[in-house]
């Protein structure tokens, strides 16, 4: 394989989560190869992707914009029939989508990004814990905290009920974490309909 | 009981290819030093297991040259026959029970049961604590299914308070809520560690009497090194954060467990004579083989490297005889075949020959 092109083509494509060398020369020649006009399709969809989304300003969540300059506020943030009074807290978007496609959730979102993990350089001060206590106190009356499982999840929640704490012993805020109906140490978004939507109900006072 | 029909065995270690039928009770493996004995007795058990009993990494036992070892092999439990194999490659490692992937690993090793006997393992009751912690966790998997899940997250709760403590100090706002993390995960495990040692003690004792010079007995307890009080295992952990930042870990928690293991009342390290050591190993061996039995409801295979150049005439005989009342699948590699008494299990007595790797 001697073309710079196709070289480089698959050094970005092997960048993506889940794809290696492999299957990036896989999906680099089949972009080559066939008779669709699908490399071309793709390479401004995703040009456009770039220009048109953006994380919303208020939960982080993806949003869309018709202009650049626009505020980026996601479908859900602009949705008036959601429950404002209760919040979601979430590690990814990914999460959030797991959620919303149970459907059970009619409060509001927000997503941390990121999990606590000291091994990989996150403490406190790096998790937009400033940002979700000015969202809080926007007449937020209960916290459903919905971060993974897994030992970094678990280490997040704990450290979102002690900075919360204030809210709770002055305000009554709620604040209740996700029943552990979603599979150990795992991934909520491999946890299916069901669990997902029991967890949720299950949900217990923390 | 549950034992191995046929293995087949690809660029693992020296052996290239082995295509082998086992015998149902005994198989002796001979063959000069660095031929492949014990390289054919670590496939049986990483067959079993999905891991090895030596201390390498999985990478190393794949032949030279070769990009995948494998391990395949028939398994009979009572009359249900399944197919098990293990693959192994750069980046880990593929376990499979009749072509289909286990979830974890944990689940594909309690399948079909297998203990090993080494040289190495001889320094159980003399060595460093590492090996009586996971004799210990090798039980607990049967005895509590969970307790390996419980032991990963303890160690991943274990590095990260660690690393928060020397990133941002002794008050780092995080440390409090990955030893809350610790406690609860590590109190799992030691609630494991506490049953499991509970039944290595039970036949351990018995065995030892039966092996070591008579009026001799062995106590066996759990040593735990975090108290198993909530409060107070928390506590210790805040007050030695200072200390841990300089020492580099922890200095409490089911990381730094231990087996007490006392002769009359005394100790045993540094105290007991090496031939008591050896009476120490096997009857710990044993209670480990019984433990398994008793938990997993199935005789585990028993894989013996090389022990007779170990043991002294009278333990072997004494191991030898153990093996005659215990019904199950056994492997034994020996430089010199003739002087394996087998005694009580001869009669279906196997042997193969080992020569650079190949098995004939
Ligand atoms: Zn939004």
């Amino acid at each position: 394989m001697n073309s710079r092109r196709l070289q480089r083509v698959v050094k970005l494509l092997s960048r993506l989560p889940g794809v290696g060398e492999k299957t990036a020369m896989r999906y680099a020649l089949h972009l080559i190869t066939t008779s669709e006009p699908l490399a071309h399709d793709l390479a401004a969809s995703l040009a456009e992707l770039q220009q048109h989304l953006r994380p919303c300003s208020i939960c982080q969540n993806i949003a869309e914009i018709a202009a650049p300059n626009d505020e980026p506020i996601c479908a859900i943030c602009s949705d008036n029939k959601r429950d404002r009074a209760t919040l979601c807290v979430v590690a990814r978007v990914h999460d959030l989508l797991a959620i919303e496609r149970v459907g059970a959730m009619r409060g509001g979102y927000f997503v941390l990004g990121k999990l606590l993990s000291p091994l990989d350089g996150i403490g406190p001060d790096e998790l937009p814990i400033g940002k979700l206590l000015r969202r809080i106190e926007d007449g937020v009356t209960e916290v459903i905290v919905a971060t993974p499982p897994s030992v970094d999840g678990e280490a997040t929640a704990l450290l979102l009920k002690r900075e919360l704490e204030t809210y709770v012993d002055k305000k009554g805020l709620k604040i209740t974490r996700i029943a552990s109906g979603v599979p150990h140490g795992g991934d909520l978004e491999f946890a299916d309909p069901i669990t997902m939507g029991r967890a949720l109900a299950g949900r217990q006072a923390i | 009981m549950v034992r191995l029909r046929s293995i087949s065995i690809r660029n693992f270690r020296n052996i290239h290819a082995a295509d082998v039928e086992l015998g149902p009770r005994l198989n002796v493996i001979s063959g000069g030093n660095g031929q492949g004995k014990t390289s054919f007795i670590e496939a049986v058990y990483l067959l079993a297991t999905s891991k090895s009993f030596r201390a390498t990494k999985p990478i190393e036992s794949i032949a030279r040259g070769a990009d995948i070892a494998s391990v395949r092999g028939r398994v009979t439990e009572d009359d249900l026959e399944r197919e098990q194999s293990v693959g192994l490659r750069r980046g880990g490692r593929v376990a499979r029970i009749d072509g289909k992937a286990t979830a974890t690993l944990a689940e594909y090793a309690v399948t079909t049961p297998a203990v090993v006997f080494h040289p190495a393992g001889l320094a159980l009751t003399a060595g460093p604590s590492a090996e009586r912690r996971r004799l210990m966790d090798r039980v607990a998997l049967y005895t509590d299914p969970t307790s390996l899940v419980a032991l990963e997250q303890y160690g991943t709760a274990l590095k990260a308070r660690q690393k928060a403590l020397v990133e941002r100090g002794a008050t780092a706002r995080d440390a409090e809520h990955w030893e809350a993390l610790m406690v609860e995960y590590g109190g799992r495990v030691m609630a494991s560690r506490a049953r499991a040692v509970e039944k290595i003690a039970d036949v351990g004792g018995r065995a030892f009497k039966e092996i070591a010079t008579p009026g001799l007995s062995m106590n066996i307890a759990y040593g735990p090194s975090a108290s198993s009080v909530p409060s107070e295992y928390r506590e210790a952990l805040v007050k030695h954060r200072a200390a841990d930042i300089r020492r580099g870990s922890a200095s409490i928690g089911p990381h730094r467990d231990d087996i007490d293991l006392k002769m009359q009342s005394v100790p045993v390290r540094g105290a007991a004579s090496q031939g008591e050591h050896r009476a120490l190993v096997l009857a710990l061996k044993i209670a480990e083989i019984e433990a398994i039995s008793e938990a997993r409801g199935v005789r585990p295979m028993l894989l013996l490297d090389d022990v007779s150049s170990e043991l002294d005439v009278e333990r072997t005989a004494a191991l030898f005889k153990y093996l005659g009342t215990m019904p199950g699948q056994v492997y034994v590699t020996t430089t010199r075949p003739d002087l394996i008494d087998t005694k009580g299990i001869g009669a279906h007595r196997v042997d193969f020959v080992v020569r650079s790797g190949v098995i004939a």
